[in-house]
């Protein structure tokens, strides 16, 4: 049996997240037809060539049992092909609305005490729930995902597992028939073997042996995780290899609950019943409570919405940081609806101070997948303002750039208000999780994984993000990101994923789809607390984009970093003055023009225990601890501004980018090469995030691209043509 | 010479009455068209605009088992009584937890579908279908007798894919004028 690719064969590029009409490539439907042609074409000789003697020699009820199974194995076959698995069908604009820049590219649930991670997908525009997964041949997200099989041309979710068990199940059992039977037809005819019908026999008996070594080791595979309650893909992962798995119920609820329950429902083409209800004013109000009257009274007339009593500080903070750093940003377009009350209107225009240049925050660059190239995934709302997963609170809760923390405990709640609420979503996600897998050679990969789209995930224990994060919880979740069952920790995380946003994910379509070398090399899982990744040694060449200065002084303690997120424009001035004292890693810069620059915060102290990051933490002390001392003076705009003019001379000459308003914002970002100092890049940066680990692969705020490290010098390129050569 | 003005002069005018028709026909439709857009003004004026969406996000504290969470969002809290509120998450989720119950319909459905080959699905419908309509005629109710007088609308899950229960806030254009 030849092995396909699935999808490999006839050009299995993943179309872009947006093209609706996928193209048809004819060499997703070859295994499929393979597999029909041998079950159908097999059976039919069978009952040609050696049930006409088996009825009369034994008993006419052998064809009838056979046939029973078969048909068995053919219902469940053509539904496990043709029912839809589960898929989720693309949010609405409307809940996406909040933030698309600002939004963590993972939310954290707590599932029976187990904090499991929901991603963001970039292409159907909402969090993955749990066992959910992004199917990357067939560019849709379904729930339960198991895996994507190239033998049946579909994914295997929440509605088909269980026809996709019993397929396996009857199918195991029909090829036992089939050969046994054909074994007692041969030794029957030991002296007949020349006849045409024990020739079929024999052939059938063939082509039944070789199909039962993979389709029984797969069965035996199967039964073990409807036992344990798992997927193929939380398996295969090894998401819960130490851990708990907070899907089971036990043994016996678990195959009680994949055989017995009722089949789950559409959630596509579905018929909607049309809205009967007319909503006209005027509308009935609740009785409003002694206390709500009198914070009316106080209220002074703003208007009731809870939002702009949140924001309004923020607003403050942020006016008052970033009042000379620069003009007010352009509105966001128009997505909201036209009614909105005004504390909306001033949240939204809070909202879109991130993009300072009006077009910007509609490019969509091409996505090209993680790990490999980070090449400019520009995105000017940077999402550098975007909160980092573990930006510490007290820069977060001071900032301005807080709106979007601010609401952060409002969605994680689970209340997700569009007006109000700004989450920030992380781009960079990768969005195809299912790779065509290597497609199955028929010779059994053991454990049945063959033929398997796999989608690299990890239910790493999570720290809950950026609202309720503080200096401390930056710590503990470094910790717990280390100590997260991390099975493949080998795995690079796919640079960019982890604290990236949604809007970078949500701009870069992925149109690679991942195959099953990807999941073996480390740039795999971008799920995964990236932590030990980036440190991990065996990452020679980084994804790391960006070209960065060192002395992020949120990296060395969280005072500094509170000061460092409000200027990290400012401590790269200082970082560049002291350039000449750096040990390390110096970086030159020329860039005539503005470029995002990303603050790349050396590994926190946490993290420490590899040698690099003890390098660059050295490296980055020096300048983050000289740029820590400029903390209140940084909050000024003009300090970063100010940066660009004595850039330039120096040979490290920084040249802001156009994201001024980022300014406050800049973020840390920490280093993943090993080689080199430490740098920083002054980006926008959400939150001054300390970013743990993860953070750092961030190829949202980089827009730059970054060669990998080849000895001397690096060449990074930066938005508008910004290029620096980073020297190593 | 002559022959060939007069042509062009045939030429000319033809050319002429074809743009007149041209002119014509758009008139044609003038007055039906502005009769139209005014209609749907009308229309407009008379149905409430959407103000926001509140999304009422999955609680996935018991697994992947479907239930919504209850907690009563800050913006539905000068529209609706929270206890209102929280007595129609808590019917949905109990009626979620119905559809998805291991039960004895459940299981025999399984059995009659196995059997058939799955070709009963072609007559009967499943028994998660069956409470997904429940649910849509609660839904249905409750927004004619609770949420349409206040200004809010619920959207049945399932048409987000039981991700999210939406909830239009509809503006009050009462108090503005």
């Amino acid at each position: 049996m030849p092995g396909f690719s699935s999808g490999g064969v006839g050009g299995g590029v993943g179309v872009p997240a947006t093209a609706p009409p996928r193209p048809f490539r004819p060499s997703r439907y070859v295994p499929v037809s393979a597999a029909t042609t041998f079950l159908v074409g097999s059976t039919t000789l069978f009952f040609c060539f050696t049930c006409p003697w088996l009825s009369e020699y034994f008993s006419f009820v052998i064809p009838i049992y056979v046939a029973v199974i078969f048909l068995f194995t053919l219902a469940n076959f053509c539904m496990a092909t043709f029912m839809d698995p589960g898929v989720f069908p693309r949010a609405e604009e409307d809940e996406d609305k909040e933030d698309d820049f600002r939004a963590p590219l993972y939310k954290t649930v707590e599932i029976k005490g187990i904090q499991v991670r929901m991603k963001w997908c970039s292409t159907c525009r909402f969090y993955r729930p749990p066992r959910c997964s992004h199917c990357s041949v067939c560019d849709n997200c379904v729930e339960d995902f198991d895996h994507h099989c190239p033998w049946v041309n579909n994914c295997i979710g929440r509605r088909n597992y269980r026809h996709f068990f019993l397929f396996l199940l009857s199918l195991t059992t029909h090829i036992m028939n089939v050969f046994g039977f054909g074994l007692v037809y041969v030794l029957h005819h030991r002296q007949q073997l020349d006849t045409p019908h024990a020739a079929v026999t024999m052939a059938v008996m063939c082509v039944a042996g070789l199909f039962f070594v993979p389709v029984a080791g797969l069965t035996g595979f199967h039964i073990v995780l409807v036992a344990r309650g798992r997927t193929t893909n939380e398996q295969v992962t090894g998401k819960f290899r130490g851990g708990v798995n907070p899907f089971t119920n036990g043994c016996l609820r678990n195959i009680s609950h994949v055989l017995c329950s009722s089949q789950a429902p559409r959630y596509m083409g579905r018929w909607r019943s049309p809205q009967a209800v007319e909503v006209q004013p005027p509308f009935l109000r609740p009785p409003l409570t002694e206390a709500q009257l009198e914070a009316k009274v106080l209220d002074n007339g703003i208007q009731n919405d809870r939002h702009s009593t949140r924001s309004k500080s923020s607003l403050d903070q942020m006016e008052s940081q970033s009042a000379d750093a620069e003009p007010p940003p352009p509105p966001k377009p128009e997505l909201r609806y036209p009614g909105l009350p005004r504390a909306d209107t001033e949240e939204s225009s809070l909202l879109t101070e991130a993009p300072t240049t009006p077009s910007m925050y509609k490019y969509r660059p091409a996505y090209s997948s993680p790990g490999r190239n980070h090449t400019a995934l520009t995105h000017p709302n940077k999402m550098i303002r975007g909160e980092s997963l573990d930006s510490p609170s007290p820069s977060i809760l001071q900032s301005s750039h807080q709106p979007s923390y601010r609401s952060e405990p409002s969605s994680l709640d689970g209340a997700t208000v569009v007006g109000g609420g700004v989450g920030a979503r992380r781009g960079g996600g990768e969005r195809g999780e299912g790779p065509g897998g290597p497609g199955g050679t028929a010779g059994g990969i053991s454990g049945g994984m063959s033929g398997y789209s796999l989608t690299g995930r990890s239910y790493t224990s999570y720290p809950s993000s950026l609202v309720l994060s503080t200096g401390g919880s930056r710590s503990s979740s470094l910790r717990s990101a280390q100590t997260a069952h991390n099975p493949l920790a080998t795995l690079h995380s796919e640079g960019t994923t982890d604290t990236s946003y949604k809007s970078l994910a949500n701009q870069t379509p992925r149109n690679g789809s991942l195959s099953y070398d990807s999941l073996l090399t480390p740039s795999e899982s971008p799920e995964f607390e990236s932590a030990a990744h980036e440190l991990s040694p065996q990452k020679p060449h980084a994804p790391f984009p960006s070209a960065t200065i060192t002395g992020q002084p949120e990296v060395v303690s969280p005072s500094t970093r509170l000061q460092g997120y409000t200027s990290p424009f400012l401590s790269a001035q200082f970082a560049q003055q002291r350039e000449g004292q750096l040990l390390q890693g110096s970086v030159t810069f020329s860039s005539p023009h503005r470029a995002y620059l990303r603050a790349v915060s050396p590994p926190p102290p946490a993290s420490s225990g590899l040698p690099e990051i003890q390098h660059l933490l050295q490296h980055n002390q020096d300048s983050s601890s000289r740029a820590s001392r400029n903390p209140s003076s940084s909050s000024s705009s003009p300090g970063a501004r100010s940066l660009e003019p004595p850039v330039s001379p120096p040979p490290r000459g920084l040249s802001l980018g156009k994201s001024q308003s980022y300014m406050g914002e800049a973020r840390p970002q920490h280093k993943t090469r090993p080689t080199g100092g430490g740098t920083v890049l002054g980006g926008g940066a959400a939150g001054g995030g300390q970013q743990a680990p993860q953070s750092t692969s961030r190829p949202v705020l980089a827009n730059h691209t970054t060669s990998k490290p080849a000895g001397g010098v690096k060449k990074v390129t930066g938005v508008g043509g910004t290029t620096y050569e980073i020297s190593v | 010479m002559y022959r060939y003005t007069h042509s062009w002069i045939r030429r000319y005018t033809s050319y002429l009455q074809g743009k007149n028709k041209a002119v014509d026909k758009s008139t044609k439709r003038d007055p039906l068209d502005s009769i139209k857009m005014t209609h749907s003004l009308q229309d407009m004026r008379q149905q409430a605009a959407i103000a926001a969406k509140v999304f009422i996000q999955r609680d996935y504290t018991n697994g992947t088992v479907c239930q919504f969470q209850t907690k009563f969002p800050s913006e539905l809290e000068t529209r609706i009584d929270k206890q209102q509120f929280e007595e129609t998450v808590r019917t949905l989720n109990n009626l979620y937890a119905e559809a998805e119950k291991l039960g004895s319909q459940s299981y025999i459905e399984g059995c009659l579908a196995c059997l058939t080959a799955y070709t009963i699905f072609l007559c009967m419908e499943t028994h998660y279908e069956k409470v997904l309509k429940k649910i849509a005629k609660y839904i249905q109710e409750q927004n004619d007798k609770i949420y349409a007088p206040r200004g809010l609308l619920l959207t049945d899950p399932i048409e987000r894919g039981l991700r999210v229960i939406e909830v239009t806030i509809f503006e009050d254009r009462s108090l503005t004028r």
